[in-house]
């Protein structure tokens, strides 16, 4: 009996899901062959509402995504966290810096009184998550990897340490030696470094490692010229949530 | 390939012939050549296990075919076949990788059974990938010698160079923003060969950052293939420290259990080093005594201004002389020259150790609690970067992944880092350096003592890059003992070894077991009986232990749980805690799992004869100590008095409860048992176990006690074994640890400086009053 897969968005771009089964026709079929899934609004009409694995797109930041959101919680055996929204908060997490009316009033203008919002939030703070696939987007071979995982009943072996070790695995010369500042000494790996072996610096799109040194990460950028306001901007896209929690 | 493939060369078409005919009856995949030119183009295009080979013979003899085989095809197996012996051409042949000579005329059965020897303890063949053939242009007559120097201008290198990537890969050092990085060269024009530093070691050819050990299909226990990965490579430009690296990593890796995919990498690399006049202002090369070289290399290169020095390291390296370039003796200005630029690099060096190097050991064991180790890692981001671009670093985690279809998988090995949070986290949660100040005292103790000790050499060549990578600037070994002087001088030549060294293919790939018979414990313990499917017996010591496999979940150590007393099959007692252990608990009996080993040092049986033996075990500690428990009482009239204590958490979690009942009506043992906390139907001892020590009495003087339990026991035993007076020597423990691989690699089990997989995991308590992380 092959597990049945269904994928939700909540507060999102939808641009997970758009890439999140970006496989060789190959490894599609394989997938396919593996799993039967029963809804996917961006690659099917047709929706099922029994379920076994659950991965949701997106974060909270209406009341009404709640219930629904505990809705599947309750049907699905497994949820996954899909991307950085759902995983972390990520972006949308930014307007938490501001009171909601606000948030709303710069958003829709005088249209704001049709309109309700809460601080953004990953689904963890909502509802339990069993597994995640970080990024933004997700890396697909780390989508794959977690059903695999799930299929085999093991525990899917996401990175506890930070992006460095994969960026010096791919002989990358450092961020910080190229006169730019990066967030790889605190983001959990698992992207295979692929901001940095672009030629770009990290983001932090991941998240932050389990126990992430973060006093010594701004010691490290202040050392490399970045001001206390420079350096809030930048945690601030991803970390919000995670750094406003504390 | 053939598995049972066979070469045979010789020039008399009866010897041929004949030998064919026998062979082929007996089953083998025969070829004949009646020429060494024969021969090697037919080894070019296709692989053989056996040569069967002549040593005499018109054109190229035996014994150039088989130096020329070594280069190509290391892995055939030569046997020599001659009318004509002599001491000296079985001697090279020897050398040359012959395992063995006959003299004809020979015996049919003779060389029958040889053959069918050497390919049974070939074993499996390892899957060897090469992108290219190398095609060896013919040996000139006369070689360079070893240890010389010559010139070589600047357009006979770039030959050398040229010539040497028509047949492979060639690989040397490139700018990249700024920095220096080993990759591919395409020309010889961004050849860097006065660069400072790389940022990662060219020991990336040798241990690539993620590798296959082993490929697999689930279910068909015949598809388990070792996976040699490896193309002939030259490696253009290696600085003396990081060749000193290479060495030590050729300590590492070929000496004890040598690792076949290490080897074959090695085998099939060519090391052209130059020395380092334009040294990185991190390096302490000079104080680690890596600033210069006389061995590991094939040419050494001097950049002199107009021209290069090349000094020849080994014979592989005077025949890329000899047959790909041209040099001419250097002039008495010349080698005052390459002193003078060797002496003027010195000076460039900003950094130095202030200590003579006698006092480096002592400096660290005195330091070990010192504040240092708290205050300096503070600002320490858990990042791995000292330790990923480490020349010496080899540490690696071992895992299975899977392809989609669920059926086939590799086992991959990939670069880890005792600095990295979780490195000594075990499947039960225990984390054995879980602070940042402990990874941080490991890894400079490591670099300091631990590798020196073991391998003879300080793991650390003062190549700066650790410094130059640490972003909290605090992972220079130079900064955190400046206390070492000139290096330990290398033992041996690495080239020797490497010559040595025998692959063990099989290191890595387990043996097959069937599981004949499960019994459930616990809820969350099971006792699995397993068969070897090759019927023999495990062979184990009581309190030794196996690496198990799930083939497409992984592999992890479980103590075995019988006795060698108990006949051929073995039994593992397994508590359902991780990835491993849950799917073997998901087993049905007539399943086959993968066995490696048994490892380990068990317990000390000879120490333990003719004493008395107090046995304590707490919880699953049962389960190692179950294994000397039987042997004792199989062998009862070899030990005196014997007591054994035994304590769970609660009655639902006593273990193997008709041996309790067993052992607790055998007049031949005493046996007193306690539960941490009762309920209504338990009429026994309550209490941790520790309160059983007072109720029995031991002579301290001839009582061997031997404790096994969780690592918050070991503590408060201790404390109650020594109210007995019982000296350290007379406390025997078992320790848990993360044992990945099993065979003194991977780093993952070490315990300060040992390997708790080698030495361990069964310890007296006097060696683990030196031990400060043990208990």
């Amino acid at each position: 009996m092959k597990p049945k897969v269904a994928f939700f968005d909540f507060t999102s771009c939808e641009g997970c899901q758009l890439d999140a089964l970006n496989l060789d026709g190959g490894e599609l079929l394989d997938l396919l062959n593996a799993v039967d899934i029963v809804n996917f609004r961006e690659v099917k009409t047709e929706r099922a509402d029994n379920y076994d694995i659950a991965f949701i797109e997106g974060s909270i930041s209406r009341e009404s995504e709640i219930p629904r959101i505990q809705k599947i919680r309750d049907q699905a055996k497994v949820v996954v966290a899909l991307g950085a929204c759902a995983c972390i908060g990520g972006v949308n997490c930014l307007k938490n810096y501001l009171p909601m009316d606000e948030a709303l009033r710069i958003v829709y203008g005088k249209d704001a009184k049709y309109y309700n919002t809460i601080p953004a939030r990953p689904i963890q703070a909502v509802i339990p998550v069993d597994y995640y696939v970080r990024g933004c987007p997700p890396v697909t071979a780390e989508l794959v990897k977690v059903i695999k995982a799930l299929l085999l009943g093991k525990k899917p072996d996401i990175p506890n340490y930070p992006v460095c070790v994969e960026c010096k695995m791919a002989d990358n010369v450092c961020v910080f030696e190229r006169n730019m500042t990066c967030l790889g000494p605190v983001t959990r790996a698992g992207c295979s470094a692929i901001c940095v072996n672009s030629g770009r610096f990290c983001w932090g799109c991941r998240g932050l490692v389990d126990d992430p040194n973060i006093d010594s990460e701004k010691d490290i950028l202040k050392k490399y010229g970045l001001t206390v306001e420079q350096m809030i901007e930048r945690f601030k896209i991803y970390d919000t949530y995670a750094e406003v929690a504390k | 390939m053939q598995g049972n493939s066979v070469l045979i060369v010789d020039d008399e078409p009866i010897v041929r012939e004949s030998i064919r005919d026998w062979l082929r009856d007996a089953g083998y995949q025969v070829a004949t050549a009646e020429t060494g030119e024969e021969a090697l183009e037919m080894i070019e295009k296709q692989d053989f296990s056996v040569m069967v080979l002549d040593i005499r013979m018109p054109g190229k003899t035996g014994i150039t075919v088989l130096k020329e085989v070594k280069a190509q095809r290391p892995w055939i197996k030569s046997i020599i076949v001659t009318a004509y012996p002599s001491e000296e051409t079985t001697a090279e042949a020897r050398t040359l990788g012959a395992i063995d000579y006959l003299i004809k005329p020979i015996e049919p059965d003779d060389l029958e059974r040889l053959i069918r020897e050497t390919l049974d303890s070939v074993g499996r063949e390892p899957t060897v990938i090469t992108e290219w053939e190398i095609r060896p242009k013919p040996l000139v007559a006369e070689l360079l010698e070893v240890k010389k120097s010559f010139i070589i201008n600047r357009g006979n290198l770039k030959s050398l160079v040229e010539n040497l990537a028509e047949e492979m890969e060639v690989v040397g050092v490139k700018s990249k923003h700024g920095r220096y990085v080993y990759d591919r060269i395409a020309n010889f024009e961004e050849l860097c060969l006065d660069y400072d530093v790389t940022v990662l070691p060219p020991t990336k050819y040798f241990l690539p950052a993620r590798e296959t050990m082993l490929k697999f299909k689930v279910g068909d226990w015949s598809k388990i293939e070792p996976t040699i990965e490896t193309l002939p490579r030259a490696i253009i430009g290696v600085h003396p420290y990081d060749i000193k690296a290479i060495e030590l990593l050729d300590e590492v890796f070929l000496v004890a259990n040598p690792d076949p995919n290490y080897l074959a990498r090695r085998q099939n690399t060519i090391i052209i080093g130059v020395d380092c006049l334009n040294p990185s202002p991190k390096s302490f090369a000079p104080s680690m005594g890596t600033r210069l070289t006389e061995t590991g290399f094939d040419l050494l290169l001097t950049d002199i201004g107009a021209d290069y020095m090349v000094t020849v390291g080994s014979e592989k390296g005077a025949e890329l002389l000899a047959n790909y370039t041209q040099v001419r003796e250097p002039t008495g200005n010349e080698i005052v020259k390459q002193k003078e630029v060797r002496d003027g690099a010195l000076v460039e060096y900003k950094l130095s150790l202030d200590v003579p190097k006698e006092r480096f050991l002592k400096l660290l064991e005195e330091s070990y609690d010192d504040p240092y180790w708290e205050s300096r890692s503070k600002t320490c981001l858990s990042c791995g970067s000292c330790v990923m671009v480490c020349p010496t670093c080899f540490c690696f985690d071992v895992r299975d992944e899977m392809a989609l279809n669920l059926i086939e998988g590799e086992r991959l090995r990939q670069w880890d880092g005792c600095m990295l949070v979780d490195f000594a986290k075990v499947a039960t949660g225990e984390n054995f350096r879980h602070d940042k100040a402990s990874r941080f005292r490991h890894r400079i103790f490591r670099k300091g003592k631990y590798i020196l000790e073991r391998y003879g050499m300080v793991g650390c060549v003062g190549c700066g890059r650790c410094a130059t990578a640490c972003l909290a600037e605090i992972a220079s070994p130079l900064e955190a003992f400046n206390a070492l002087a000139e290096s330990a001088k290398v033992k041996q030549a690495a080239i020797r070894i490497i010559r040595e060294a025998r692959a063990e293919t099989d290191l890595y790939a387990p043996r097959l077991a069937e599981l004949v018979n499960v019994t459930e414990l616990t809820p969350r313990e099971k006792v699995f009986e397993f068969r070897l499917s090759d019927g023999k017996a495990l062979g184990q010591q009581p309190g030794q232990f196996v690496e198990i496999s799930v083939m497409g979940i992984g592999e992890a150590p479980i103590s075995i749980s019988s006795s060698p007393t108990k006949g051929n099959t073995f039994q593992l007692a397994i508590r359902n805690v991780g990835d491993v252990t849950n799917a073997l608990h998901n087993l049905k009996k007539g399943a086959t799992v993968g066995i490696r080993g048994p490892f380990g040092n068990g317990f000390p049986i000879q120490a333990l004869e003719g004493k008395d033996i107090l046995l304590v075990a707490g919880g699953i500690g049962l389960f190692p100590l179950r294994s000397l428990i039987q042997y004792i009482l199989d062998r009862r009239s070899s030990f005196g008095k014997v007591i054994l204590l035994f304590g769970a958490r609660s009655p639902n979690e006593r273990l193997f409860l008709d041996e309790l009942a067993a052992w607790s009506k055998n007049p031949e043992i005493e046996f007193h048992e306690t539960v941490d906390k009762g309920d209504e139907n338990w009429k026994g001892n309550v209490g941790v176990i520790t309160t059983l020590i007072p109720k029995v009495n031991i002579n301290p003087r001839k009582t061997m006690a031997v404790v096994v339990g969780p690592p918050i026991m070991y503590r408060f035993v201790i404390v109650e074994l020594k109210k007995k007076d019982l000296p350290d020597e007379n406390i025997i423990m078992s320790l848990e640890r993360r044992m990945k691989c099993g065979v003194g690699k991977c780093g993952h089990c070490q315990i300060n400086g040992v390997y708790v997989c080698q030495e361990g995991p069964v310890f007296t308590l006097a060696q683990l009053r030196n031990l400060r992380e043990a208990v």
